[in-house]
């Protein structure tokens, strides 16, 4: 029982992980009609930065979330405006194309940089946590949460609450009316992609923090986005939030399952997604399209 | 069924086609003079090992990319699942020819098979998504299936299984050769026929296409049991002639997305244009390639090629050669114009 | 004997009623319209006939079978044809080879090669007056000659019922009367027709009967000159207070609608 309670609770903690992971994918792919397989890519990279930082020049993990975050809003701008842009109204398997190249590029750029190897930022804290009877909480998963949640008010805030956020929404709802009441629209776009990009970059950043970096380890987060955002349904950000939250659940559960083990997570992904595509193909919250 | 309606060859054209024939002639006959025969004939060797290692890996993707050209140029379902049905022909020769000691002529008719019911199964779901809710899940199947096996005691998990070493560069290259040239017939005849019609109403409006009575999911679902067999068939092939297959050489997603490469660099649609695509870019890829910091920046030359094919040319090279737009800046322009904000 | 009969079809979009039990007959060899108000259903209701959509509730009946629930390519195939609002032509292919895959698999009887195919899309594209175009790829035609092609990719099946959607929106007068022959003419071979329409020119120059739609309900159904003199018509269209200026009877509200259409015949 208490065993079961423990397992709910990492789950939990980890959904965190998919939540911070998801919100910039669901964006991208809600605004732009992109499903970005860079996403992974951008996410390790979020996680390279804080390794270099703390390994390097001893800055706390949480303390270089905001570099991680300006870095890949950067870098994401900069792809959309001078790449992504020019492919936008072409058939969907060229914007999934040349994201998988982009993909491409960044995992060989940073197989030649920083080696195969694997790293991990492992500060003094980490490890401990809070002992409630017999369930642990581990800090670290708690403070990721927290600040996967606090991503989230962020995005809703900008979307909501701010005139760059009515811009990016009447992108989404209708392109051509959003040009005619001068939206500039590839600053709209980039715009858009390089949010979704540093949102990916915070969430590298605390990913080091629970599993080793390697150049190839974001891809399987591409897929579990895309699962996550199916099971919580596309457009709004709470439907992002109980969709990584649930998915958390779900591998948690899953991995613990007999018969499964770590080496199934994206069989695990797969499966949650063509069972929720099945069955209720707009997600658990999501409107109907 | 376009190409007849096509405006009359342009010279250009011509000795391009002219070009490829002969290649071909060449391609096929040169292994000739590796055989006794040949020798005691006093040919000159013509191929080498590196000649027949290029020739069958090209032969190959010709296989693939003519597959996933079927259900994805002529039916229009951009699958990125079509690896899954490469590694499960090659681990049905696998597990049939190490594990139960069949004999690989026995085990290769059963490589198509098992990914063609893969394909039934999977199917069924995956086909009624469409645009990127099918490309992504698709693309979970060949992530998924290559997970799985990977962790299989049964079928060797990591380790990978091994077979029986058949040395015969000529076996497996005509073998190949042969399979690609069945996935050219295979299309050929879609083409040509009633179904082929089906297949691209389906790709131009699903709806308008049922309600003239095509039955879209018998269609759709044929479509890409034939893609899998086809595929299924290459790998099995594959796994004889490479002797060891694991998750990593089999499974690959970068596969995956070179056929889809291919067929759309040659023009996806069209009878020869994923061959033209695949022959192109496989020699391109073979000559990057290589081990260490090399095949990181094999991978960056792909990821550019991407970036610039999809940028550059999203109608494909063959429509170019095919006389409906002419290569040059300008169509190179309005191609940018139209797919860009 | 009704060739087609829809007894008190219901469709839901999650909360939005689409249709409320629509009710209506067609006999073999009518034109029948329907019209209403943009939103009103009209739509909807080919789709359920023509199988794209599953009905919630109520019963679609072609030549005394029920047709419920059967998958539009099965519809397809017992004679039943349509055309779409907004044009969906196969955009690869060309004019000919357009009608000529309605005529591979739409037709009833026995299975065509697609030579003997393109050489019936031929007599299609005849009466509908594309023949002079049949080898254009279909991004060079023009407005009203995609709408031509619609209904040629229709009756390239040898359909005894055809649905159009609103083939006339959209085009001039000289344009409109030019359709409205092919209408009569395509009618004269036996061919029953269920016409939606905005136009009532359309529906008084060429139907039989018209039945009437807004928001999903039936509201009234009969000759289409007396359809359209209805005081619920003129409000349904153009809203209560010109229906109280212009007669009467200006209380009813959608909710007597119900009556109209189920009465009918």
């Amino acid at each position: 029982m208490s065993q079961l309670l423990q397992q709910l609770v990492l789950g939990l903690l980890l959904g965190g992980v998919y939540v911070s992971v998801a919100l910039g994918f669901s964006l991208v792919w809600g605004i732009l009609n992109i499903v970005n397989l860079a996403h992974g890519a951008f996410v390790i990279i979020g996680a390279y930065i804080t390794w270099v930082l703390f390994s390097r020049l001893g800055v706390d993990p949480f303390l270089s979330l905001p570099v991680d975050a300006l870095v890949l809003f950067a870098l994401g701008y900069g792809l959309q405006r001078g790449l992504i842009n020019r492919v936008i109204r072409a058939p969907l398997l060229f914007t999934f194309l040349l994201t998988f190249g982009i993909n491409l590029v960044i995992v060989s750029l940073l197989l030649l940089i920083f080696s195969p190897d694997f790293r991990s930022v492992t500060p003094r804290y980490s490890g401990s946590g809070l002992s409630l009877g017999s369930v642990t909480i581990p800090y670290i998963g708690l403070a990721r949460l927290g600040i996967a949640m606090l991503l989230a008010l962020v995005l809703w805030f900008v979307l909501n609450r701010t005139r760059i956020g009515a811009g990016i929404q009447a992108v989404g709802a209708d392109r051509d009316a959003a040009q005619l009441v001068g939206i500039d629209l590839r600053h709209v776009y980039a715009l858009t992609f390089a949010i979704g990009a540093a949102f990916a970059g915070v969430a590298g950043g605390l990913i080091g923090l629970q599993q080793s970096i390697t150049p190839t380890a974001g891809d399987p987060f591409t897929l579990q986005s895309f699962a996550v955002v199916i099971l919580g349904g596309l457009g709004r950000v709470s439907a992002t939030i109980a969709g990584g939250l649930l998915f958390g659940l779900i591998q948690v559960l899953g991995l613990n399952a007999p018969g499964l083990g770590a080496g199934y997570s994206n069989a695990i992904a797969f499966a949650v997604l063509v069972v929720v595509l099945a069955f209720r193909p707009q997600g658990l919250l999501g409107r109907l399209a | 069924m376009t190409q007849r309606f096509r405006p009359p060859a342009t010279a250009l054209r011509r000795l391009f086609v002219g070009g490829a024939a002969i290649a071909l002639v060449y391609v096929v006959l040169a292994p000739l003079s590796s055989t006794d025969a040949g020798q005691q004939l006093g040919l000159p060797f013509l191929t080498d090992r590196l000649w027949f290692r290029v020739a069958t890996t090209v032969a190959m993707f010709v296989v693939l990319a003519s597959a996933w050209n079927i259900i994805g140029g002529l039916t229009g379902y951009a699958s990125f699942g079509n690896v899954a049905f490469f590694g499960l022909g090659a681990y049905t020769t696998g597990v049939l020819v190490s594990l139960r000691q069949w004999p690989f002529g026995l085990a290769l008719l059963l490589a198509p098979v098992v990914p063609a019911l893969f394909a039934l199964v999977i199917g069924i779901p995956l086909l009624r998504l469409h645009g990127h809710y099918f490309a992504v899940a698709s693309l979970g199947v060949g992530v998924a299936v290559g997970e799985v096996v990977n962790n299989l005691q049964p079928l060797g998990a990591s380790t990978g299984l091994f077979l029986p070493i058949v040395r015969s560069n000529l076996l497996f290259f005509y073998l190949m050769l042969a399979a690609a040239a069945l996935a050219v017939l295979v299309t050929w005849v879609i083409l040509h026929t009633r179904f082929g019609y089906g297949l691209l109403a389906i790709r131009e409006n699903e709806e308008a296409a049922a309600v003239i009575g095509v039955n879209t999911t018998f269609y759709k679902v044929a479509a890409l049991m034939i893609a899998a067999a086809l595929t299924g068939l290459a790998g099995g092939i594959f796994a004889q002639w490479n002797t060891f297959i694991n998750q990593e050489n089999v499974f690959p997603i970068e596969y995956n997305v070179e056929m889809i490469l291919m067929a759309v660099l040659g023009g996806a649609g069209t009878l020869l244009g994923p061959v033209a695509g695949a022959v192109t870019l496989e020699l391109v890829i073979l000559r990057l390639a290589g081990g260490g910091a090399a095949a990181a920046y094999s991978q960056i030359g792909l990821g550019v090629l991407l970036a610039v094919t999809v940028i550059f040319l999203p109608r494909g090279v063959i429509d170019f050669f095919g006389g409906q737009s002419r290569l040059s800046l300008w169509a190179l322009r309005r191609s940018l114009r139209e797919t860009s904000v | 004997m009704s060739q087609l009969a829809v007894r008190g079809v219901s469709k839901r979009f999650g909360g939005v009623a689409a249709l409320t039990e629509v009710t209506f007959s067609v006999e073999p060899g009518e034109i029948f319209g329907i019209i209403g108000p943009n939103g009103a259903g009209k739509t909807t209701l080919l789709n359920c006939i023509s199988g794209l959509y599953d009905t919630d509730a109520g019963e679609i009946r072609w030549e005394d079978r029920s047709i419920t629930g059967l998958p539009a390519h099965r519809i397809a195939r017992l004679g039943i044809g349509r055309t779409f609002q907004i044009v969906r032509p196969f955009g690869s292919m060309t004019v000919r080879e357009n009608a000529a895959t309605g005529a591979l698999f739409g037709q009833p009887s026995g299975r065509l090669q697609p030579r003997q195919a393109l050489a019936y899309a031929d007599t299609v594209l005849d009466l509908v007056g594309l023949a002079a175009k049949r080898d254009y790829p279909v991004r060079r035609l023009t407005v009203p000659d995609r709408k031509r092609l619609e209904v040629a990719r229709a009756l390239a099946m040898r359909p005894r019922l055809l649905l159009l959607d609103e083939v006339m929106a959209g085009l001039n007068p000289v344009e409109i009367e030019q359709a409205l022959d092919m209408v009569r003419q395509v009618n004269r071979q036996g061919v029953t027709m269920v016409l939606i329409e905005h136009v009532m020119r359309v529906i008084v120059g060429v139907c039989t009967r018209a039945l009437v739609l807004n928001f999903g309900r039936p509201l009234i159904e009969g000759k289409p000159e007396a359809v359209l003199r209805d005081p619920r018509v003129i409000e349904a269209y153009l809203g209560e207070r010109y229906a109280r200026q212009g007669g009467p009877d200006a209380s009813p509200t959608q909710a007597d609608g119900e009556g109209g259409g189920g009465a009918g015949q």
